[in-house]
């Protein structure tokens, strides 16, 4: 299945090619996790990753549906 | 370790050695113990009594890196309590190398006079006339003042706005290259610097008498730790070189929590075209600079140099607070006319957060449509032409509300929120209602622990005591004149054990990660003591019906933490 991805923050750097504007389409698994969208695009542990679905933050096991639209952010603090 | 106290009754200036009852504080501390100590609680925030006290950090004129905030206290205007508000800049770093602890501005100027205070590389303090800069906005102030005394100064300054003593006037600080791009925005402290006839201070750089380090080796060693560790966090490393604060725009839409049209909405209409991501874009494509250092000792370069289609300067340190209120409060999609309203609030000295606010409310009321960034541009320009309406915008949300007979007024002790909604966010919530300074975006922020899933922004649970520790986290950092975009590699682990060491090093103690803790309770204690002597109670600390009654879109939820809940967020401390 495919989901629609956006890469926020510095996260875009990870991916050749990537431009904002367009986002990126994804093909997992059917019944593929977030987890499976991160293995993909390769994005760096380091980065702590957040999931965003829907306005809600997003844990690495949960399922997604296709066509699902996924935003990947990185966390940062307030000021 | 002196306090230069400047009397505008006489235009007398003492200088005094600190006494012992303040010895060791810097920054918000300091301003928070002194107020609460030397300023009568109920007295007029525009007389003689108040006193606006100028504080660099207590580490602020060391080698150690973004230690450049300064505070600024006084008793507010806006809210009637206790104010700090801090900016960046060079001039923290100027005084903190004359070993200047603090400028206290007391009494007040007759009617009419204006003055200008210099400090020069030598600690030398002198107030002179000028009465031909009244009235002038900041830009041309600053630029006025670097010729005259030389680039390498820093101004401290106010405009139109802190002239005719508005609730939102900020003071504005100079940056690296001369501009005075930096706010000390909050509480209408430039209200109160207008109050006492002082149009700018201008300190020398280059300064040698800065306090000295009790262990220096102990603290170059640990200097350089700090420096590996915000170099090294993802946040102050890599985020906000690259995108700054406005690099917040994408999550806080993202999780429905971007206030907008004036708190209708917890997501804007077209927010990617005003992203940090965007902004980079845009700045970078057009030849600014969408990493620029804009404080002394900066390591971060959270800055930027927004300029036009043409290359031209526009503003500098356009940062998520300001997208928000100007963009996301208004319906304003669009970042030349967002930085526009930068510049203008910068150079008329205005709070970009509760102008902003102020704003929408108008709009809200259907004076302007949302989204119409030429009446926004006309309403702020309002402020300098000192009409009704400018009076009315720069004095504020509940002025506003009042005006436009508006009961939506998201504000708290007058001041407006910030860009986090409290029903989306409700630890934000705690922290606006809680918050001894008003509604606040530095004073006890959550986003960042909402991010990393450390608590769920949509559960009761852990909010308040979420709140009540950063609050006091904060408080602490805020003594030190440290930057809170490098704080946050400092908060733990190795990188917190050597900002710890630089403060035991700087001062020859030996602090323990508790005694930081017992530092932001002092300095909150001298805020809540003052803000109840001056007839605060509890009910102060709540935020407006509207978020316990009107659902925010998109998860259509309401504010959910109890007045209980809320009087024991600081209560708890005794305090």
């Amino acid at each position: 299945m495919k989901v629609r991805v956006k890469l926020y923050g510095t996260l875009g750097k990870h991916v050749p090619g990537y431009e904002i504007s367009n986002g990126i389409e994804v093909e997992i698994p059917d019944g593929g996790k977030v987890k499976d969208i991160l293995s993909v695009l390769h994005m760096p542990e380091s980065q702590g990753v957040v999931v965003v679905i829907g306005g809600s933050i997003m844990t690495p096991d949960y399922t997604l549906h296709d066509g699902a639209s996924v935003s990947l952010l990185q966390p940062l603090s307030g000021g | 370790m002196k306090f230069i106290r400047v009397n505008m009754n006489n235009k007398s200036i003492r200088i005094e050695d600190v006494p012992q009852q303040y010895l060791g504080l810097g920054g918000r501390g300091l301003t928070s113990v002194m107020i609460n100590l030397e300023v009568p609680p109920t007295c007029d925030p525009l007389g003689p009594e108040n006193k606006l006290i100028i504080a660099p950090g207590s580490l602020s004129g060391t080698p150690l890196v973004n230690t450049s905030r300064i505070s600024i206290g006084a008793k507010s205007p806006l809210t009637g309590g206790i104010k700090e508000s801090n900016a960046g800049g060079t001039v923290s770093d100027a005084l903190g190398r004359l070993g200047v602890t603090a400028i206290i501005v007391e009494g007040k100027a007759p009617e009419g006079d204006l003055s200008l205070l210099r400090i020069d590389v030598n600690g030398n303090a002198t107030l002179s006339s000028v009465a031909d800069f009244k009235g002038m906005r900041t830009y041309t102030l600053t630029e006025k003042l670097l010729k005259q005394y030389g680039e390498k100064n820093a101004v401290l300054c106010i405009g139109p706005a802190g002239e005719k003593q508005l609730s939102s006037a900020s003071i504005q600080s100079s940056d690296v290259d001369g501009h005075p791009c930096r706010a000390a925005g909050r509480g209408g402290l430039g209200a109160v610097m207008g109050a006492k006839g002082l149009k700018a201070v201008v300190v020398e750089h280059g300064g040698k008498t800065a306090d000295p380090i009790a262990d220096p080796e102990a603290f170059k060693e640990a200097a350089k730790a700090v420096v590996k560790a915000v170099r090294e966090h993802p946040m102050s490393g890599q985020m906000m070189p690259a995108l700054g604060t406005a690099g917040l725009v994408a999550p806080v839409n993202s999780m429905g929590a971007f206030p907008s049209y004036n708190a209708r909405k917890g997501v804007l209409e077209g927010w990617e075209k005003i992203s940090g991501e965007a902004m980079a874009e845009m700045i970078t494509k057009r030849g600014g600079n969408p990493s620029h250092m804009g404080c002394s000792q900066c390591i971060v370069h959270c800055s930027n140099v927004f300029v036009d289609a043409a290359g031209k300067y526009v503003t500098s340190s356009l940062e998520y607070e300001t997208i928000w209120s100007m963009g996301g409060m208004t319906g304003v999609a669009d970042l030349d006319i967002i930085a526009r309203l930068d510049f203008l609030c910068d150079d008329i000295g205005v709070d970009t957060m509760n102008t902003g606010v102020a704003i929408a409310i108008a709009m809200d009321a259907g004076y302007r449509n949302f989204g119409d960034g030429q009446a926004v541009i006309e309403m702020v320009e309002e402020i300098a032409k000192d009409t009704e309406l400018g009076r009315i915008i720069g004095s504020g949300p509940t002025a506003a509300g009042k005006y436009f007979k508006n009961a939506r007024i998201p504000a708290v002790k007058n001041q407006g929120v910030a860009a986090y909604d409290p029903r989306a966010m409700l630890g934000n919530g705690v922290t606006f209602a809680t918050c001894p300074m008003g509604a606040d975006h530095t004073a006890g922020n959550l986003v960042g622990e909402y991010l990393v899933g450390a608590l769920d922004p949509l559960n009761p649970e852990g909010q308040v005591e979420t709140s009540r520790n950063l609050q006091i986290g904060v408080a602490a950092v805020d003594s030190t004149g440290m930057c809170f975009m490098a704080a946050a590699a400092l908060a733990d682990g190795e990188g917190g054990a050597a900002f710890l060491k630089t403060i035991n090093a700087k001062f020859g103690i030996q602090l323990q990660p508790a005694d930081v803790g017992a530092l932001g309770i002092r300095v909150l204690t001298a805020e809540r003591e003052f803000n109840k002597k001056a007839g605060f109670t509890e009910k102060d600390d709540r935020l407006p019906r509207f978020y316990y009654e009107e659902p925010l879109p998109p998860h259509n939820k309401v504010f959910a933490i109890s007045d209980q809940e809320l009087d024991s967020t600081l209560g708890v401390l005794g305090i």
